[in-house]
């Protein structure tokens, strides 16, 4: 045997595999998308071509939960990019009890989301939510607000449950960059007369910036395809204002049994998600390359 | 062609079908999924049934969401799996599952005189383009709860109109630690079960069962939902968080002695009047109230029993279905849990109403019970509603531009014309 088929005998049980349950499905949603299915006397499936991607682009709930996932990933992304960076250069300092802190701060990422969304629906809650309760105290506040029954608010309320949530990735990643620094270098930028501050702008952050980069790709494509938090918390309302893509193409496909559809939308969806992937991969090949 | 869906649908499907296999032999083994929580009641149930007649039951626990369960069914049906016999429905479920021909009709199994031995609302939600799919096992209506002390103490009578409500809530409120009307307002079917009570009292309907057409844009439908939206609006009598509550966040508030009037389901009594309870002994219920006009009713909920299509025992889950309707059956059904049961007959059973005095009361309530539009795209239709309502409750949207857009889309929904 040569090296050659050795090699493709050893990988061909987990490229089955993954043919089976990823790449089959695929296409199938694919192939599914350009079909109408009625489901009246027997399952029957007719060609329509295009027609449910036409019919998506005016949809008026398709482009609201694309632009509500759109205002979510970034805005709970940036978010997390900051205080992970910030937590991470905290937590790398020596301190009394670091090993203590660094365990609290990943709390929130080893809790299940369904559960913690649950949590925050009742901390923006008008009657019992001590987020209310707080800022009343502290009179930033003279009546109770539904944070999450208003569609200026509700989307930025899921926002901060997220950041909580999963600010704690980010540390852990960018932490991890952060003891691949060789204290030579940074040695070296204090030798140089490097202050704090310009040794954290001209030598840390650089050298960081793949592990981040890192973190908030995969931030950023699981940010975009939030099922279970708006499905807990808020069930895409008020007023569809906190519906996203993952929700609706899940609420065709499988209440609607509108499988064209709900494929149609899933397809554009997976598409968006490979378009902002690529996005990032090329940034970091430049940023590489500089 | 069904294999092929099964392979788009693999994940769930796995679910499924990991849920039972079927086995052969006699006696047969019955497959059924419920919900985890009311596990304890099905075994009740199967082995009344075993003793009975030799077959035993699988009664495998599911999630508790409806909607987690409505998904598995959905994926086992539609990939025509054999291996769940009998199908846990809700009140809603009966045309999604009986159009593309997964359930069994019944009407021909289930004489006449068998049928009329239900709440008439309870048996109506399993009929189909006149064909019987479903038979009822417990139901649900919504209801109004209101503080009779209060009222008492404050010489109020007990409200009959819209207007008596608002003024007794006012009257009886001090906001934000008393509000006056507690509801269900957040995005999500309960919405929709409280606007089609506003609804009915006022006058109007939502899709009507016999001519197809829709009502939304009608002046009954922007009455209604304007009573809704002044709730909360300048002199409020709903806390501004309605808009977010589900049952159990508008029943704390009730339940803390925080509220004068609860719209919520039968189940609340229970909890009310349990030992501990801060308003134990303080409340009554009735249906909603109504408007000149209109008429008083709760939505219809519920569950009830079906056959798949795809069961190779289908003698033996009949049996299983007439045995959970039995009187037998519901009392293993309804003794411990407090559900309501769909039988008359239990209504009056001396068992059950020691266990559950509130059942007198609620057999009334349910004489006014009225099952949501029966649409093989319910969901849709459903979910169409609770949005545009949203909007006009959070205050996005007019109350009559909210509503026509919500007529103009059931309307495509539907395939029908609109109104002339």
């Amino acid at each position: 045997m040569t090296r050659g088929t050795e090699r493709t005998l050893l990988v061909l049980p987990a490229a089955l595999l993954l043919a089976a349950v990823v790449v089959a499905p695929v296409l199938r949603v694919v192939h599914l998308s350009f079909h109408e299915v009625g489901l009246e006397g027997a399952v029957e499936e007719r060609f329509a071509g295009l027609d449910a991607y036409r019919r998506s682009w005016s949809d008026g709930r398709w482009l609201q939960a694309l632009r509500n996932t759109a205002v979510f990933t970034g805005a709970s992304v940036a978010c997390e990019a900051v205080l992970g960076t910030v937590f991470a250069l905290l937590l790398h300092r020596r301190f009394r009890g670091r090993g203590v802190a660094r365990a609290i701060v990943m709390v929130p990422w080893a809790l299940p989301t369904a559960i913690m969304a649950l949590a925050w629906a009742w901390i923006f809650n008008d009657s019992f939510g001590v987020l209310n309760d707080l800022l009343l105290r502290a009179g930033l506040l003279d009546r109770p607000m539904a944070w999450l029954g208003d569609t200026r608010t509700a989307l930025f309320a899921m926002v901060l449950a997220d950041v909580w949530k999963t600010t704690p990735f980010v540390t852990l990643v960018v932490l991890a960059g952060l003891q691949g620094i060789p204290e030579s270098v940074l040695e070296a930028a204090r030798v140089d007369g490097l202050s704090a501050a310009q040794r954290l702008r001209h030598v840390v952050l650089p050298l960081l910036a793949p592990s981040l980069l890192v973190a908030v790709l995969f931030r950023a494509v699981q940010a975009y395809a939030a099922f279970d938090l708006p499905y807990v918390m808020t069930g895409g309302g008020p007023a569809g204002s906190t519906e996203t893509v993952s929700l609706y193409s899940y609420q065709s496909y499988f209440r609607y049994l509108d499988f064209g559809y709900g494929s149609a939308l899933a397809v554009q969806g997976m598409l968006l998600a490979m378009l902002l992937a690529a996005a990032a991969v090329a940034l970091s090949r430049r940023g590489g390359a500089a | 062609m069904r294999a092929r869906h099964g392979s788009a649908l693999a994940g769930v499907l796995l679910l499924a079908l990991a849920a039972g296999c079927a086995r052969t032999g006699q006696p047969q083994r019955l497959s059924i999924l419920v919900p985890a929580s009311e596990r304890p009641f099905w075994n009740a149930i199967g082995e009344g049934f075993t003793r009975a007649t030799g077959h035993a039951v699988d009664i495998v626990e599911g999630p508790n969401s409806t909607d987690l369960r409505e998904s598995l069914y959905t994926a086992s049906l539609l990939a025509g799996d054999a291996s769940l016999d009998v199908v846990l429905m809700d009140a809603t479920w009966t045309p999604k599952f009986a159009a593309p021909g997964w359930l069994v009709p019944l009407e021909t199994e289930v004489s006449e005189a068998e049928q009329a031995a239900f709440l008439p609302a309870a048996l109506e939600a399993g009929r189909f383009r006149g064909r019987l799919y479903r038979i009822p096992v417990r139901t649900d209506v919504g209801v109004l709860y209101y503080r009779r002390d209060w009222l008492e103490e404050a010489g109020l009578p007990v409200p009959q109109t819209f207007e008596d409500l608002e003024r007794a809530a006012r009257a009886l409120q001090s906001p934000p630690d008393r509000w006056g009307f507690v509801w269900q307002g957040s995005q999500y079917e309960g919405l929709v079960c409280v606007y089609l009570e506003v609804l009915r009292g006022h006058g109007g309907f939502w899709v009507d069962p016999v001519t197809g057409e829709v009502g939304l844009d009608r002046t009954e439908a922007r009455d209604a939902l304007t009573f809704l939206v002044r709730t909360r609006g300048e002199h409020p009598i709903s806390p501004p968080g309605v808009t977010t509550y589900k049952e159990e966040e508008s029943r704390r508030i009730f339940h803390d002695g925080r509220a004068v009037f609860l719209r919520n389901w039968p189940y609340v009594w229970r909890l009310a009047q349990a030992e501990g309870s801060p308003i134990a002994g303080r409340i009554g219920v009735m249906a909603m109230v109504r408007a000149p006009g209109g008429r008083r009713s709760g939505t219809l909920g519920g569950w009830g029993l079906g056959i798949s299509r795809f069961s190779p025992r289908r003698a033996e889950a009949l049996a299983f279905i007439r045995h959970a309707a039995s009187l037998e059956g519901q009392r293993a059904l309804c003794r411990d849990s407090g559900y309501a049961p769909a039988l008359l007959a239990a209504y009056d059973d001396p068992e059950l109403r020691a266990a559950n005095p509130f059942l007198a009361e609620l057999r009334e309530i349910h004489a006014a019970a009225v099952p949501r539009p029966a649409l093989p795209r319910y969901a849709l239709a459903s979910d169409v509603l609770q949005r545009h309502l949203s909007a006009a409750l959070a205050g996005v949207r007019p109350v009559d531009e909210a509503l026509d857009d919500a007529a103009r889309d059931t309307r495509a929904i539907l395939g029908v014309a609109a109104a002339p």
